[in-house]
């Protein structure tokens, strides 16, 4: 029962954790047809913003989330207009824009590096401290995470469904020539998403570093598994992709539990494997031919 | 096609095939400066560094044109590489270190399990498409990462990787001096790595490799088994890359988990792409100057990842095709013949059925050094 438990509470939080990291990559992909590799740095970007803010700024930890989020989004939209704008619509996309989001990502993690040096940094918990229940330890700043993933993904949710930019951002991924001849600005909604996914990027950094350590490089594993997880849920469908950060959380929890931590990550990616197998295109995703 | 009906008769342009002959003068100077060229250095102080970083430029140039070929010619987006180069390296360093092999046929085997890991990873990966493919290959990558570090001590060297791998035993040649004896063979295994991918390239086989990357639905419906073609490719490259691989082992006597690192992954890449993505010589190039720039930059050498990165999102926006196609044609005037002196018009170019294609990799991807634009 203990051991149910704990699947259970470990899979909500991880699969929160995952749906804001993912969710990030799935918009991206799906207006712009971008896999953005650089998604991993820009949540360590997030990270240390967040914790410049408190401990060199000397700011209580309220501020250091928002601002964690508008500088993760203030570089997305950096580079946007350096790198990605000036390529759009050029052939050979798929190829340049993997190399230049690698490429961004390793010069992000090696400015962090030289800027803030290779030791391990820990932020402060939002909520210090937990309960036990059984066996099972719960901690306040794990409740936190789950709360302020879900409710970013609901204001996401509703914002993609019903503004105006929202709507922008939908049409612009299903039929971007479509969308333009209607007039929607289809530049500016790419900035939009760019923004929106960094922000979410940087929001998972600043809270998970609370649970986790912050080093230059510890955006590599969240931005795998957020790649997993889009991949599974289909690269794309919003939908398909918080579904997935569950599934995928509660398999890793599992896995955790009743086989071992060290075969965690391991297990997640046989799996994958597996199931790209079965599904090529993922739990919700739209065969790849038709698309292109 | 070309055929004009206002012709009987039927010619073959010359210039239409996709290889030129080279210059044979060219190439017996290239072998000597090669051959003499250790002997020369190594009266130097110094030298023996020169020595050994052309022994690494070897190495990661068989990685990066193999690559490549991968990445740039057929379009799989494949970060699996660099697992498959230490696939060769571990093979090598277990069989020769713990169990007692002789490093010469340790190192035979160490392509063959390379080749064999390609097609285990390539039967699942190389059926998906695009991106998906780099996440597939990616996982590959961390799961082989995984073992290399928590896997059996036999393997793992408790975390640490393989310390001690014995060298390659020179057999009484060049005194004993392994330095001279890597230079060798590595030069060896460059000169034929190189002549087997240039073949590719200027094959049948090549031509439906560019014609899949540029026109997959077309390709298709000219009957090529993309999947069948692909897994070929990706099984080919994993050869010369294992063999690549347990020479490092060999050469730098230990192999370890850090031949993973996102940097030494992002490293070859860059070789590929500043060098010229998709062109035959690009990634030679490419790895001659990034080793050679390392170097020279090794004062600055904690800006050099950031470099990198940067220089590679500014490739991919400014100079999508490399340094290479600034430079292919000076190459072309030193290593191939001249091109027959005859006017476009001259000749009704009757090609074989895949000229399209032919045409297609010579333009785009600037497949080699000669641009073949028979009579249109």
């Amino acid at each position: 029962m203990n051991d149910l438990v704990q699947v259970v509470w470990s899979g909500i939080l991880s699969g929160s954790v995952y749906g804001l990291m993912a969710i990030g990559l799935t918009l991206i992909w799906g207006a712009v047809r971008l896999l953005n590799l650089a998604h991993g740095s820009l949540y360590v970007a997030g990270a240390y913003a967040g914790w410049t803010v408190i401990n060199v700024a000397g700011l209580p930890l309220a501020l250091a989330i928002p601002s964690a989020v508008l500088a993760a989004a203030a570089l997305g939209l950096v580079m946007h207009a350096l790198f990605l704008r000036p390529m759009l619509g050029r052939p050979g996309w798929d190829s340049a824009s993997i190399i230049a989001t690698v490429g961004i990502g390793i010069a992000l993690q090696a400015a962090a590096l030289l800027m803030f040096g290779p030791r391990v940094k820990q932020i402060p918990a939002v909520a210090p401290g937990s309960f036990v229940v059984g066996t099972v330890r719960f901690s306040y700043q794990g409740l936190v995470v789950i709360a302020v993933a879900v409710v970013a993904l609901t204001l996401l949710y509703l914002f993609l469904r019903s503004s105006r930019q929202g709507m922008a951002i939908r049409a612009v991924s299903q039929e971007m020539d479509a969308s333009a001849l209607m007039g929607v600005p289809v530049e500016r909604t790419y900035a939009l998403v760019m923004m929106i996914s960094a922000g979410l990027a940087g929001l998972a950094g600043v809270l998970l570093s609370s649970i986790f350590f912050l080093s230059p490089t510890s955006g590599f594993t969240p931005m795998i598994i957020a790649l997993l997880v889009t991949i599974f849920g289909g690269l794309g469908s919003v939908k398909g992709t918080i579904v997935a950060a569950y599934l995928i959380g509660f398999f890793e929890a599992a896995v955790q539990v009743f086989v071992g931590p060290r075969f965690a990550l391991p297990g997640l990616f046989l799996f994958m494997i597996a199931v790209l197998i079965v599904r090529p295109n993922g739990l919700y995703g739209v065969p790849e031919a038709q698309r292109l | 096609m070309t055929t004009t009906p206002n012709r009987p008769t039927t010619q073959i342009d010359e210039r239409a095939a996709p290889w030129r002959k080279p210059k044979w003068g060219a190439v017996v100077f290239l072998t000597i400066v090669a051959l003499l060229m250790p002997w020369v250095l190594l009266q130097f102080g110094g030298g023996s560094f020169v020595v050994h970083m052309l022994i690494m430029f070897f190495l990661w140039s068989i990685v990066a044109q193999s690559w490549n070929l991968v990445l740039g010619v057929s379009g799989i987006y494949s970060f699996a590489q660099l697992a498959l180069f230490a696939v060769g390296g571990w093979t090598t360093g277990v069989l020769s270190m713990s169990l007692g092999w002789n490093p010469w046929l340790s190192l035979a085997v160490a392509p063959v399990a390379a080749t064999v890991a390609a097609i285990v990873i390539g039967l699942p990966s190389l059926r998906l498409r695009g991106v998906y493919v780099v996440l597939l290959t990616l996982a590959f990558h961390e799961l082989l990462r995984n073992y290399a570090i928590n896997g059996p001590e036999i393997i793992s060297g408790g975390g640490y990787g393989l310390i001690g791998v014995p060298r390659l035993p020179t057999g009484g040649l060049f005194d004993g001096n392994h330095i001279l004896l890597s230079y060798y063979s590595g030069l060896v295994v460059f000169i034929i790595a190189t002549w087997a991918i240039w073949r590719i390239f200027h094959s049948p086989i090549g031509v439906a490799f560019a014609a899949l990357r540029d026109s997959e639905g077309y390709a298709i419906g000219r009957g090529i088994n993309q999947f069948r073609i692909k897994l070929f490719l990706f099984g080919f490259s994993a050869f010369f890359t294992g063999l690549a691989g347990g020479m490092m082992t060999h050469y730098l006597g230990s192999v370890s988990p850090s031949i993973f690192a996102f940097s030494v992954l992002i490293n070859v890449l860059a070789m590929i792409v500043i060098g010229g993505w998709g062109s035959f010589g690009g990634p030679i190039l490419g790895a001659a100057l990034l080793l050679g720039l390392q170097e020279a930059l090794r004062d600055l050498s904690d800006y050099r990842t950031l470099g990198i990165g940067l220089a590679l999102a500014l490739m991919a926006v400014v100079a999508p095709q490399g340094v290479w196609p600034l430079l292919r044609d000076r190459v072309a005037r030193f290593l191939a013949e001249d091109e027959p002196k005859k006017s476009a018009g001259d000749v009704a170019g009757e090609e074989p059925e895949n000229e399209g294609a032919t045409d297609r990799s010579g333009s785009s991807a600037g497949g080699g050094v000669v641009e073949s634009t028979p009579g249109h």
